[in-house]
């Protein structure tokens, strides 16, 4: 059995009657110690996804799902008191801008001690000696004197080991990491990669890695789920699904990318972009922006089929081989 | 030397801008050192890119080159004309020269203008031709840029994030400027759309002969557009060369560390990969020596105490104490 298990979640906002579909029917399945990474552009629904998982979707935004279950505990019929308790216990997230995550108000001693406060309890002077602790297990520079300070006294590296450590703090199984290394530099967001990859083997901790970056997830995970208009388009194991993309998507996503351009005038691009609340074509989503779309993609809405670790969501799969 | 020589479109020259930090109310301003001695060339119609982390000065030198801000010492040439000490009258002629495109088109756009009031606007201020002839030619720049005519009477929230950038383009195009700098014209946007911006802004050099300041993180959008590369750490040029040269045999620990830091595809690069420590130091304090030295693999005792100079070796120019030994 897998550690998280998700099947047909939806999440829609806005009025019923005209919503705007965020995530439709995705199916994902995370096992205990995997590092998973989740891919697509702005709008893809990567995002809305991990809040859902996370509880964090407020009214008026409507979740659905057949099954939503972490660690054999059904997410959809427990309490909020006790989905409040999973938040930080069992699984953690960590997201895209570090500096907007703390509260400014605090010292990261406090933020720190508050996280340990809710989960673990124990005396003030042992929540600080676990702080401390934590704040060594992410390699912050200088931890004794990063302890007493100010999240603007922090650059954005350096919060983003604060928050690392917060969400570690209990131990969870699950860590989601939403854009984690986005607003960093190159050279920072390597060691901060790094460093959950470190701590995701010694604690046997599964990793949800959200990015829009291929890169990012091709140096880090082990399978990808490419998300495309709130649907999942393509999963599969790396290097292969990398290196043999089925969906036309995840093709052309890779194709556009500077690094498989070298030596060449143009970049090549997907026509047109993401469609939005209004503009959702019937049939196949990415119809409109596919090079091999043909008259059955105009109709009927393809089904995610194919073997359970390598599904696809098209009509006409590609063998992997140019076309 | 070639006395009758055409100088270059934009020149600097051991380019410093200091800015003064207050410390408290009774103490002495710091200085951040945002620029420290940085020198180079662009011809006309080429792409230079600056790349480096942030706090290593790529904004400052983009404020300096579109004369938003004065440097505080050095010479910056544009069209042999050292901005620093031209006239009023010749900076006004400069000016137009030298556009600018933002990183985030959700901020560089006035969201209570419509798109044709936004390019018509540079035209308005700057020349004197008449309105129908700047709608003329807006409505032509719009469709060099990919815009459909239509769009001239529509805000700007009514756009994706990659067709504001096409008419962040457009504005700065709109008075034929011989430079454009961009600063990180792409990082706000998704793989796909960066992919047609860029191409569009390459389309665009081809037609005007255009030169681009092209400042970046991303060194594989640097790799497909750039013609030379300016590599920054903390106010100081430490390596530059052909794109080629930088990306085929970088010579400076840094620049290797930063396309060894960058994630590629190629999982086999996985192993290698060797992240450098540390962060940049504060512009307030620099280490002594070479400002690097700290997070450098190859530093020894010299680094910590003098700071190399720029100096050209097998086609590059690499301020490197150890450039020779390593490799």
């Amino acid at each position: 059995m897998a550690l998280l298990e998700i099947e047909q979640l939806s999440v829609s906002f806005g009025r019923p009657e005209a919503p705007l579909i965020a995530v439709e029917g995705v199916d994902l399945a995370i096992n205990e110690g995997e590092v998973v990474g989740v891919v697509g552009e702005s709008g893809s629904g990567k995002s809305v996804s991990s809040l859902a998982i996370m509880g964090l979707i407020d009214p008026p935004g409507r979740v659905a799902a057949k099954r939503m279950a972490l660690a054999g505990k059904n997410l959809l019929d427990i309490s909020s008191r006790e989905r409040r308790a999973m938040l930080g216990r069992d699984v953690a997230m960590i997201f895209q801008d570090p500096m907007a995550s703390l509260n400014p108000c605090f010292t990261v001693a406090h933020q720190l001690m508050e996280t340990l406060a809710v989960h673990v309890g124990g005396r003030a002077s042992e929540r600080r000696a676990r702080a401390l602790e934590l704040l060594r297990q992410v390699d912050m520079p200088d931890p004794e004197r990063r302890l007493n300070a100010y999240p603007h006294q922090l650059s954005g590296g350096m919060s983003q080991r604060v928050m690392v450590a917060m969400a570690i703090a209990c131990n969870p199984r699950l860590l989601i990491a939403d854009e984690p290394t986005t607003a960093l530099d190159v050279t920072i967001q390597a060691q901060l990669l790094d460093l959950l990859l470190a701590l995701q083997k010694q604690r046997g901790m599964a990793l949800l890695l959200i990015t829009h970056d291929l890169g990012v997830v091709a140096q880090t995970a082990q399978r990808v789920v490419v998300m495309y208009a709130g649907q999942v388009v393509e999963t599969g194991a790396l290097p292969r699904i990398f290196q043999a993309p089925r969906h036309p998507y995840t093709r052309a996503l890779l194709a556009a990318l500077p690094e498989n351009n070298v030596g060449r005038q143009r970049l090549q691009t997907i026509p047109g972009t993401v469609p939005g609340q209004f503009d959702r074509p019937a049939g196949c989503l990415l119809q409109p922006r596919c090079a091999f779309a043909a008259p059955r993609c105009t109709q009927e809405r393809p089904a995610l089929f194919g073997k359970p670790d390598a599904l696809v969501r098209c009509h006409f799969p590609l063998d992997g081989e140019a076309r | 030397m070639n006395t009758i020589a055409i100088p270059p479109l934009l020149e600097a020259r051991n380019l410093v801008k200091h800015y003064p930090v207050a410390q408290g109310p009774f103490r002495q301003p710091a200085l951040a050192r945002a620029l420290d001695g940085v020198s180079f060339e662009l011809a006309a119609g080429k792409s230079l890119a600056v790349v480096g982390e942030s706090g290593c000065g790529k904004s400052t030198l983009a404020r300096q080159v579109t004369m938003i801000e004065a440097p505080s010492a050095g010479q910056l040439l544009l069209l042999g004309i050292d901005v620093g000490s031209a006239t009023r009258e010749q900076k006004q002629k400069l000016r137009p020269l030298v556009q600018m495109v933002f990183q985030n088109p959700y901020a560089s756009l006035n969201p209570r203008k419509r798109i044709g009031a936004i390019l018509e606007e540079p035209l308005a201020i700057n020349t004197r031709i008449s309105r129908a002839q700047r709608r003329e030619r807006t409505l032509a720049m719009m469709d060099r840029v990919g815009l459909r005519p239509e769009h001239a009477g529509r805000y700007p929230h009514m756009f994706s994030g990659g067709q504001r950038q096409r008419v962040a383009i457009a504005r700065a195009l709109m008075l034929d400027p011989r430079l454009v700098v961009a600063d990180e014209p792409v990082s706000a946007l998704d793989v796909s759309v960066q992919a047609q911006v860029l191409n569009l802004m390459m389309d665009l050099q081809a037609q005007t002969g255009v030169a681009y300041l092209f400042i970046s993180h991303n060194l594989a959008v640097v790799e497909h557009i750039a013609d030379r590369v300016l590599v920054m750490y903390l106010g100081r040029v430490v390596e530059s060369g052909t794109k080629r040269a930088i990306f085929d045999a970088p010579r400076h620990p840094y620049t290797r560390a930063l396309l060894a830091s960058t994630p590629r595809l190629d999982a086999g690069a996985r192993r290698s990969r060797q992240p450098i420590k540390g962060e940049l130091p504060s512009p307030l304090a620099p280490p002594p020596g070479c400002a690097f030295h700290r997070r450098c693999p190859y530093a020894v005792d010299r680094c910590a105490v003098e700071a190399p100079a720029l100096e050209a070796h097998d086609g590059h120019l690499v301020a490197c104490h150890r450039v020779g030994e390593i490799d």
